[in-house]
């Protein structure tokens, strides 16, 4: 489903990223960690297109993101989730309103909208606190919201950019299961994140970055240490 | 259906969009609605004057002041003559003296300044000139007037007040244009996240820009529709009440309409005020707005 090929990306002559090369499959979940610095971030926007690469290709359903012209980016998001560390909430809309406001935009019917966020809620286990206001959840609850609002369209492929980088270790544990059963729905999930601790009770894929560059391609089931 | 619920959403963000500005929007209003109806002050003005030209260009009429102790009667009949001469009437002094007193209320006692005078009237526009030109030698004559020559002056005066309005004008819009981009440019800002989340989400580029745009462009309605305002009142007293005077003064039959334009003027001031706001928030949309 997505493909790196000799992906490089450079901020004046910083290198942000240097010649990664991976593979992922439809379905999988995957981590990927690393220090501050390393590249995660980067790695996420340059799939999302908030960045583009400098050199190499990325593929996403055999389409070269990174050649993507500008007017075709909204239809590359649409048939993705992206989920925050800092939550990105509106602060002044219901939780209901938070997920239906993108759908919204995209001219989905209010009938339509009612029925896809019930159900998002529904699987965040948020459906009774859909008309409560950002500031009234707690961090582990906005960041559902934040995983409700991604998987709302029903995208193929979810990213999380740091998913639990405002939360404590017991829920990070609860965001990261929540989505590993949105993986076993059948979405391919990216998640970046430096908590290896919490990393390593999951047995999935994860790709270790280190200054940019991709050190270790491995399945947590054979190597127990990612950064060994 | 897809694309009536977008623009139903659009005017709806509009809406937010306008409310969350506040006292901006007066600001922001007040001072479009000075420029445009100042802009349309000055196309009105100009509008006004071409008129009172355009009328005395077809001009049928001119009065001839004639010396004291003239024949007037004499004088009338050769005038009359003149193959081009429809009309000539006699206004012996004492009856102009008569009218003048009645209406500007000089006593009975005051001694009349007025000379005899005589009222040509001409077949055709284009013979005003020539006949002019024939009879300005005659003896017993004292003054020629008639209405070009006394509005050539006013055609400076035009020129000039027309190019400062216009100047004037532009330097307001230049200020305007700034403002509205920054009220809108501050609106962008404050909306960042939203603008964020529509964008990561997948919505088209024209429905995060629309709300802005529509943004501006409701300043360009409002402050159009405000504008006009004054031009109206300014049509129906001011200017009709000028007119009025006017004819009482000019010792000819004279009449024009500035108000035919009015219309038309109000349809440039509202297509300017919505196409200049619209544009500025547009490019401000694309200054700020990435995709």
């Amino acid at each position: 489903m997505i493909k790196f090929k000799n992906v490089s990306k450079f901020y004046g002559p910083i290198k942000a990223l240097d010649n990664i090369n991976f593979e992922i499959e439809a379905g999988e979940m995957v981590f990927i960690v690393g220090p501050s610095g390393a590249g995660k971030s980067t790695l996420m926007k340059l799939l999302y297109r908030e960045e583009r690469n400098t050199h190499g290709q990325i593929l996403i359903n055999n389409i070269d993101v990174s050649s993507l012209s500008e007017d075709k980016i909204p239809y590359l998001r649409r048939r993705m989730g992206i989920i925050f560390q800092d939550f990105k909430l509106l602060p002044n809309k219901s939780i209901f309103d938070n997920i239906a406001y993108g759908l919204r935009g995209l001219g989905v019917s209010e009938f339509e909208i009612q029925k896809r966020v019930a159900g998002a809620l529904n699987l965040v286990g948020l459906l009774e606190r859909a008309e409560a206001f950002p500031e009234e959840l707690s961090g582990g609850e906005q960041q559902r919201v934040g995983i409700a609002r991604a998987i709302v369209q029903g995208p193929p492929l979810v990213i999380a950019d740091e998913p639990t980088g405002n939360l404590d270790p017991k829920t990070s544990i609860e965001i990261f299961n929540l989505l590993k059963s949105v993986s076993l729905r059948g979405t391919t999930v990216i998640v970046s994140t430096h908590n290896h601790k919490i990393v390593k009770e999951f047995k999935e894929r994860v790709l270790v970055l280190e200054d940019g560059k991709l050190v270790n391609d491995t399945l947590l089931s054979s190597v127990s240490n990612p950064y060994a | 259906m897809r694309s009536i619920r977008i623009i139903w959403r659009i005017l709806k963000e509009t809406y937010q969009s306008i409310k969350f500005s506040g006292m901006s929007n007066f600001m922001v209003i007040s001072i479009l609605t000075v420029t445009l109806a100042l802009f349309g002050g000055v196309l009105q003005f100009n509008s006004s004057i071409k008129q009172i030209y355009q009328n005395l260009d077809n001009q049928l009429e001119f009065s001839i002041y004639l010396i004291e102790g003239a024949e007037t009667k004499a004088i009338a009949q050769k005038i009359s003559q003149i193959e081009a001469v429809k009309k000539v009437d006699i206004i012996p002094k004492d009856i102009a003296w008569r009218t003048f007193r009645d209406k500007f209320g000089f006593s009975e006692d005051s001694s009349n300044p007025l000379p005899d005078t005589l009222h040509v009237n001409v077949k055709r526009a284009q013979d005003l000139k020539p006949v002019i030109e024939q009879i300005k030698n005659y003896s017993g004559i004292e003054q020629i007037s008639y209405a070009p020559q006394l509005f050539q002056g006013l055609r400076r005066v035009r020129s000039i007040l027309f190019s400062f309005g216009l100047f004037i004008t532009l330097i307001l819009a230049i200020s305007t244009i700034t403002i509205i981009s920054n009220t809108i440019q501050l609106i962008v800002k404050s909306r960042s996240l939203e603008i964020k989340i529509l964008r990561l989400v997948g919505v088209d580029d024209w429905y995060i820009r629309g709300p802005f745009i529509t943004h501006g462009i409701f300043y360009g309605l409002v402050s159009s529709l405000i504008a006009i305002i004054p031009l109206v009142i300014f049509q129906n007293f001011v200017w009709n009440s000028f007119q009025a005077s006017f004819k009482t003064i000019m010792p000819l039959t004279f009449t024009f309409d500035s108000g035919n334009e009015l219309g038309l003027i109000f349809v440039i001031m509202f297509l300017t005020g919505i196409i200049v706001c619209g544009t500025s928030s547009y490019m401000v949309t694309n200054r700020y707005i990435k995709v």
